[in-house]
């Protein structure tokens, strides 16, 4: 549904919202027919899409009805997935695409049930750690299949080498799989293919001279493997080396029938980047990523003309390497040049040059104020990164002239501005005034300790605003209170916002119920607003995720929390709800810090009442336990076990605050 | 030929009260919205152009308002090219695919939609056994 825009929003897309609302509606509309037949395939694919996104197929047997009408199947990551489900996906005739990526129990014996399915083009078996050699086997059958990914999972140079039978084969990711070079010079027979993916395998040089045999080969992915010299491949579109040590690519020129489009050298190690990039025909590369790589210089860039998106982050460029980047001029829409040893001189450089630039990252860098006055004079920008840099926010007039100008007004010459992250930056709240007049803007990072409610309350009249964050910053429960959110904010992330308290949250969310609060505290909250308001079934909830939280300490957790309410009341036949009074506490805090009388009891309820099993595990657990636990924790659900380890609470205390909870025993106990 | 009328009332969400007709099927028919009253032959041409007549599988015609009728983008096309279809002529489409309830909820669909982007935000609801239905009768009218 997502990516089928022509369905949401319309009929079609509320019909499938309708069917698939939950486990009741499926099963109402499925009793009325066996097969789907008369729907279209896109459909059908939506539907299934969806009934498997919101985890609501109970029973692989569901697959059926859609056997004779699905062609794409998504199962990536489904847990569940396992040999009874492919037993009915194998029967899908239709099927043209299965992903079974991560799916973690799909085995060998699992994908048996994929041979007989003839008209399957494409699967993906990624990180199906299972999947040996034996189980390849299966695959070989389908001897349409045009796309297979068998990434990460156990197969070994033997199964690949399998592979070779696979005649139609045009991609073929075999990443993080240690095949040989031989395992590779077998492979060569599949002349079709124009992706491969070789990463973190055991290719060598000697290895990757094989590469040669495919013609149509146009995305060649060897990072992580041992290869430094890689040979003239005239059909390479996209090529990705990283973390590879690269002597030279594309030695011995040949003749051209593609030019190289996109280079992906992250965190190569380039023996001579001068003498690389001179073998390379570059003019036609548009998109450059050598993060983290060994290059310093950008030299090579005057020979890139086309370029378009150019990551060069983490690499230690200078302010005299910028003149390269300029070069590139009108083409460049994305340039990242966070971690660097850029200042604001170099954004100077690149002010009236790179016009066109739409994606900007200048984090960790050591930019001032300066640079938001040349930041300001690229105007296509819609993403702008300045976190962890040294800007203030304002600017002296001149030194003699104490007057401040706010340099971040400037950025109102943005009119696509979406997106602007000023985290760890020097920014008070004073110089965030101008912000307000950015009312395109969508997304904002603050991360400060400067800032205070003040801030906060600038923003409001940002009406486009969806995302913000305002994080450490010295915000107080009274300010976040009064704070009136854009209308489109959905997503408020308040982290390290340390003043405030628990129930601030609970009070902002009933305020602005669709506004998603992150906060280190609100984690809880979130768990409170689920339940409905009835104070009793609050306080369960709150206090058994706390009883979660704590498991893993090794405390004592009582096995007798496993019965549930209803359960147990059923069995005291004598038993009856006490009066519905008003709660003498009103949260589970005050109910935890009742005061401890130690010598006080609670009356036991009649052992011979439980069910019998567990009466003997029961029996053995009470008789060190009773004086601490009362069988009272059976009634809360895991509150007595918090209470109990922590503190000994008076009886009418406790009995006064869960009125609904406590049944009366009679007074012959 | 016996006439239906049904007054209009927009938040309605069962125009159609009358669910003993089915029983009756071909050369009934019922108005939907448009706000309804007694016509003659002569007035019915004049009004051609504001309603649309569409026909479900067993012959059950429902005249809904020509605004209403164009949130579907097929119908839109069929009345509004200029080839000179049928359709684009007498006003009226024939749907041998779609059955009768199901054309009742297309219909609640396009006077409910109209509301919905006139910013009155209520719930379409759509009953779980009928879903795959409308939902193929959605697909096929593009709405």
């Amino acid at each position: 549904m997502d990516g089928d825009p022509e369905l949401v929003g319309g009929l079609v897309g509320r019909c499938i919202d309708a069917a698939t609302a939950s486990v009741e509606s499926v099963e109402r509309w499925r009793r009325q027919r066996r097969t789907l037949d008369r729907l279209p395939s896109y459909l059908a694919d939506a539907l299934l899409r969806r009934i498997i996104q919101r985890r609501i197929l109970l029973y692989p047997s569901w697959l059926e009805i859609f056997q004779n009408s699905a062609e794409e199947i998504d199962l990536k990551g489904e847990s569940s997935v396992d040999v009874e489900w492919l037993a009915y996906l194998g029967a899908f005739r239709h099927l043209r695409c299965l992903n079974l990526a991560n799916c973690r129990a799909v085995n060998n014996s699992a994908i048996w049930y994929l041979s007989g399915m003839n008209n399957l083009k494409e699967l993906d078996l990624s990180r199906c750690s299972k999947i040996t050699d034996a189980g390849i086997k299966h695959v070989l059958a389908i001897q349409n299949l045009e796309k297979l990914h068998v990434s990460e999972t156990g197969l070994t140079s033997n199964g690949v080498a399998l592979l070779s039978s696979l005649q139609n084969l045009n991609l073929l990711d075999l990443g993080g799989i240690p095949i040989t070079d031989e395992a590779l010079c077998s492979l060569q027979v599949l002349t079709n293919l124009e992706y491969l993916d070789l990463w973190g395998s055991k290719i060598s040089n000697r290895g990757v001279a094989v590469l040669e045999m495919f013609p149509k080969l146009s995305f060649l992915n060897i990072a992580w493997t041992e290869v430094t010299k890689l040979p003239y491949l005239p059909s390479i579109t996209c090529l990705n080396m990283s973390n590879c040590t690269i002597c030279s690519i594309f030695y011995g020129k040949g003749s051209t029938s593609a030019p190289l489009l996109k280079l992906f050298g992250l965190g190569a190690t380039f023996v001579d980047a001068d003498e690389v990039f001179s073998i390379i025909d570059t003019s036609h590369v548009t998109y450059l990523d050598v993060s983290s790589s060994s290059i310093c210089n950008l030299d090579f860039l005057v020979k890139m003309d086309m370029i378009k998106h150019l990551d060069v982050s983490f690499c230690g460029i200078t302010d005299d390497s910028v003149e390269y980047i300029a070069k590139a001029g009108k083409g460049l829409k994305f340039l990242n040049a966070s971690n660097s040893k850029l200042t604001s001189r170099g954004i100077c450089v690149l002010a009236g040059n790179v016009i066109n630039l739409e994606t900007l990252y200048l984090s960790s860098t050591s930019v001032d104020d300066v640079a938001i006055s040349y930041i300001a004079l690229m105007p296509s920008l819609r993403i702008v990164d300045l976190s962890q840099t040294k800007i203030k926010g304002f600017t002296y007039e001149s030194r003699d002239n104490l007057e401040k100008t706010f340099s971040l007004s400037l950025l109102q010459n943005l009119s696509h501005l979406e997106s602007l992250n000023l985290e760890d930056t020097l920014v008070e709240d004073e110089a965030l005034l101008p912000l307000v007049f950015l009312k395109q803007l969508r997304c904002l990072y603050l991360k400060s300790d400067l800032l205070s409610d003040v801030s906060l309350h600038i923003l409001s009249p940002l009406s486009s605003l969806t995302n913000l964050g305002f994080r450490n910053a010295v915000l107080s429960n009274s300010g976040l209170l009064l704070f009136v959110p854009p209308k489109a904010l959905h997503t408020l992330d308040l982290r390290g916002c340390w003043l405030l308290t628990e129930n601030v949250f609970s009070s902002f969310c009933k305020l602005h119920p669709r506004i998603e609060l992150r906060h280190e505290l609100a984690g809880m909250v979130a768990i409170d607003e689920n339940v409905s308001a009835g104070s009793t079934s609050l306080h369960r909830t709150y206090l058994t995720s706390e009883v979660r939280s704590e498991g893993s300490d090794g405390c004592f957790v009582d096995e007798r929390i496993k019965y549930s309410m209803e359960e147990l009341l059923g069995e005291d036949e004598q038993s009856y709800f006490s009066p519905m009074k008003e709660s003498k506490y009103s949260s589970t805090e005050e109910l935890l810090e009742v005061q401890p009388s130690p010598g006080t009891t609670l009356p036991l309820y009649d052992l011979s009442k439980l069910p019998k099993g567990a009466e003997e595990e029961r029996h053995s657990r009470d008789l060190a336990q009773r004086h601490r636990v009362r069988p009272l924790s059976r009634l809360m659900n895991g509150v007595a076990h918090q209470v109990s380890d922590s503190i000994c609470m008076d009886g009418a205390d406790l009995a006064a605050g869960l009125p609904i909870l406590l049944p009366r025993r009679p007074q012959a106990q | 030929m016996m006439r239906v009328m049904v007054p209009l009332t927009h938040h309605r969400t069962d125009p159609i009260g009358l669910r003993p007709l089915y029983e009756s099927p071909g050369g009934r028919r019922v108005h939907i919205g448009g706000g309804v009253e007694e016509m003659e032959t002569g007035e019915e041409n004049t009004r051609k152009e504001e309603t649309v007549k569409l026909i479900s599988a067993e012959g059950f015609e429902f005249v809904i308002d020509k605004k209403a009728a164009m949130v579907s983008q097929t119908i839109r096309n069929m009345l509004t090219s200029p080839g000179g279809f049928a359709e684009t002529q007498h006003g009226q489409v024939t749907f041998p695919e779609i059955s009768t309830p199901i054309l009742e909820k297309i219909c609640q669909y396009f006077y409910w939609s109209l509301e919905y982007s006139s910013g009155k935000e209520t719930e379409f609801h759509i009953e779980p056994e009928m879903t795959l239905e409308l939902m193929m009768a959605a697909n096929y009218l593009h709405t």
